[in-house]
C-alpha cells in the first residue's frame, strides 16, 4: 500500500529531452483559423511538430484544444489556413480516403469511448475489424496491444467492470491496435484519480519511447510539469507560447 | 468474404442487442406492412366488385312486334357484332325470355299470368360490352346500325335507364379512387412511422458509429450492419404481417357472414367470396408484395438515417 501512497516519488523521472533532428514537421499547421460563431474558435495557429516529439497541449477547458484536435482528425475542416500531417494537405484528402487516414491517428478521450456491451478484447478487435484485417491477423495484434497496456489478465472483462486507468489503457490499446505514427490524446486524464492519472501518463511516455509522437491536451498542471516535454499554451482560441522543455504557466 | 460475414454477423447482433428496440421497430414494420396489404386488399376488393358490377352492365334490345322476321334481327345482330365495343351479342327468343322471367324474383301474381300460351315478352338481343364508359358511344352506333327500324321506340334498355347506369358508373368509379387514396394515405402515415423508429435505432447507437468513425472505419462497413439490420425488419415484418392479416380477414368474414352489413363484407358478397377466401385465394401476391415493400423500406430508411452520420 506504502507504494500508492508514495505514486509520485514512484514516477519514473522525465526522460532528458532530446532534440528533435531538423527535418520535414510531421504536422504543420500554417495560419489556421476555424470560426464556428462569431467568435472564432482557433484564430491564426500555427504550429509545427516533428515525429517522434511529445507535445502537451495546455489551457482551461473551451481555448481551443478540442477545435484543434477535430481539425487534426479531419472531423471538421479549417475555416481558413492548412494543415499538413506527413506533408500532405488534409484539405486534399477525398472522403474516401478519410478512413485510412484515421487509421494512421489513433486517438483518446476523457470519456474513454468503449463500447459497453463488449469485452477488453472486443473492443480492441472491433477497430481492426471495422477495416477488414483477417481474424488471425486481428488476434495476433490485439494480444500484442493489450499485453503492451498491461491489460493481459483482463482482456475477457467489460468496461464496467474496470477502474477509469483500465478503461483508459483499453482505450489506448484500442487507439494504438493500427500502429498510428500519431497519438492524440484529448484530456485523458480527466475523469481519473491521481494514480491512475500517473498510470496513464507513464504508458503515454512509453508509447512515445517507441517512436509513436503523441499530442497530449489537457490542462492538469500537476501532469503538464512533472513531464517537463514541449509544452504549447493556448488561450481563447490563440497560441500564447511555445516551450521545448516547459511549464505550464499563464 | 470475411468483411462481408462480419457485416451481416455485426447487423445481426445489433439487432439482438437493442431486443427492445429492435422489436418495437420490427412491429412498427409488421403494423406498416399490415395496414398498407389491408387498404390494398380493401382497394382490390372495390376494384373487383366494381369490375363485377360493371361488367354486369349489359345492353339489351327489344323487338316487340311480332311481325319482324327473324333472318331481320339475325342481320341486325351481325351488324351489332361488328361494332368495336362490343363483346358479344346473344339473341333470346319468346320462350327463353319466359324461362328468365320465371327465375326472376316477382310475386306470384304477376309471373302466373304469364304463361308460354298467353307470352307478351319480346324478343331481344343481350349485347355484352368491353367498355362501360362507352355505352353512350356505344348505344348510337346500335341505333345506327338499325337502319331498318326494327327495334320498337325507347327499347333500348340504356335509355330507358340511363340516369341509373351512368349513376352507377360513375359511383364504381369513385370508390375506386377512394379506394387507391386510403391505401396512399395509410401507407405514407405508415412509412412516416418506420422512418422515425429506424432512425431512433440508429440515434440509439451513434455513440457506435462515433467510434467506428475515430478506429478508421470505412463508411461502407459502417453503413453495412444497419443495412442488414433494415433487410431483417423488412423479412420479420413480413413474417408477422403473413400469419395476421389472415388472422384479421378471419375476424371479419365472420361478421360478414353474421350480419352481411359491413360495406366491405358486402362488397367480398357481390364477388361470391369470403373476405378470409379473398385473402387466401391472393396470399401468394401478397406476401410477394409485403417482402418487397418490407425489405425495401428498411434498407431506404436504414441508409438514408445514416447518412447524416456519414458525412466526413
Amino acid at each position: 500500500m506504502t507504494d500508492i501512497l508514495n505514486i509520485g516519488s514512484t514516477l519514473p523521472a522525465a526522460p532528458t529531452v532530446v532534440e528533435a533532428p531538423d527535418k520535414v514537421p510531421l504536422i504543420e499547421l500554417r495560419h489556421v483559423t476555424k470560426q464556428y460563431t462569431a467568435n472564432a474558435a482557433l484564430k491564426d495557429v500555427s504550429i509545427s511538430i516533428s515525429e517522434g516529439e511529445f507535445v502537451c497541449l495546455v489551457g482551461q477547458s473551451g481555448v481551443g484544444k478540442t477545435t484543434l484536435i477535430k481539425l487534426l482528425t479531419r472531423q471538421e475542416a479549417p475555416t481558413s489556413g492548412q494543415i499538413f500531417v506527413a506533408g500532405r494537405n488534409l484539405a486534399d484528402l477525398r472522403n474516401s480516403e478519410v478512413p485510412f487516414y484515421r487509421r494512421k491517428i489513433g486517438v483518446i478521450f476523457q470519456d474513454f469511448k468503449l463500447l459497453p456491451q463488449k469485452t477488453v478484447w472486443e473492443n480492441v478487435a472491433f477497430a481492426l475489424e471495422v477495416c477488414g484485417v483477417p481474424d488471425a491477423e486481428i488476434k495476433r495484434r490485439c494480444d500484442k496491444v493489450i499485453d503492451l497496456v498491461g491489460l493481459g489478465r483482463k482482456k475477457k472483462s467489460y468496461p464496467h467492470e474496470l477502474s477509469g486507468g483500465e478503461r483508459q489503457r483499453t482505450a489506448i490499446a484500442r487507439a494504438l491496435v493500427h500502429s498510428p505514427k500519431i497519438l492524440i490524446a484529448d484530456e485523458p486524464t480527466g475523469n481519473l484519480d491521481p494514480i491512475n492519472t500517473w498510470e496513464i501518463v507513464e504508458l503515454l511516455f512509453r508509447i512515445n519511447s517507441r517512436g509513436t509522437t503523441v499530442i497530449l491536451a489537457t490542462h492538469n498542471r500537476q501532469v503538464v510539469d512533472r513531464m517537463q516535454r514541449r509544452v504549447i499554451l493556448m488561450k481563447s482560441g490563440k497560441l500564447i507560447s511555445d516551450q521545448k522543455s516547459g511549464k505550464y504557466v499563464i | 468474404m470475411e468483411t462481408f460475414i462480419r457485416i451481416i454477423r455485426l447487423g445481426y447482433n445489433n439487432f439482438w442487442r437493442n431486443r427492445w428496440l429492435t422489436l418495437g421497430a420490427t412491429l412498427l414494420m409488421a403494423l406498416t406492412l399490415t395496414m398498407i396489404s389491408v387498404s390494398l386488399i380493401i382497394s382490390f376488393i372495390i376494384r373487383d366488385t366494381a369490375d363485377a358490377v360493371r361488367s354486369s352492365i349489359n345492353l339489351s334490345v327489344y323487338f316487340r312486334d311480332d311481325a319482324i322476321t327473324l333472318e331481320s334481327i339475325k342481320a341486325l345482330q351481325n351488324r351489332i357484332d361488328l361494332i368495336p365495343n362490343v363483346v358479344a351479342t346473344d339473341y333470346i327468343d319468346k320462350e327463353e325470355a319466359l324461362q328468365i322471367f320465371q327465375r326472376l324474383p316477382l310475386n306470384k301474381n304477376v309471373k302466373e299470368p304469364i304463361t308460354s300460351e298467353f307470352n307478351p315478352l319480346p324478343r331481344s338481343l343481350e349485347i355484352e360490352t368491353k367498355d362501360v364508359e362507352q355505352l353512350e358511344a356505344t348505344v348510337a352506333a346500335i341505333s345506327q346500325a338499325d337502319s331498318d327500324k326494327i327495334i320498337c321506340d325507347e327499347c333500348l334498355s340504356y335509355t330507358k335507364n340511363k340516369e341509373i347506369v351512368d349513376r352507377l358508373i360513375a359511383s364504381t368509379r369513385t370508390a375506386q379512387q377512394a379506394g387507391w387514396l386510403l391505401s396512399i394515405f395509410f401507407g405514407l402515415i405508415a412509412i412516416f412511422n418506420v422512418y422515425n423508429i429506424i432512425r431512433l435505432t440508429i440515434t440509439a447507437r451513434s455513440d457506435e458509429i462515433e467510434i467506428m468513425r475515430y478506429v478508421g472505419a470505412s463508411n461502407a462497413f459502417i453503413r453495412g450492419p444497419f443495412i442488414v439490420e433494415g433487410i431483417f425488419y423488412g423479412l420479420l415484418g413480413t413474417a408477422a404481417t403473413t400469419l395476421l392479416v389472415p388472422l384479421l380477414a378471419a375476424i371479419i368474414s365472420q361478421y360478414q357472414g353474421a350480419s352481411g352489413l359491413t360495406t366491405l363484407g358486402s362488397a367480398a358478397g357481390v364477388l361470391n367470396t369470403s373476405f378470409f377466401n379473398y385473402v387466401i385465394d391472393h396470399l401468394g401476391s401478397l406476401v410477394l408484395t409485403q417482402l418487397v415493400i418490407g425489405v425495401v423500406l428498411g434498407v431506404l430508411v436504414s441508409a438514408i438515417s445514416i447518412r447524416r452520420y456519414l458525412r466526413a
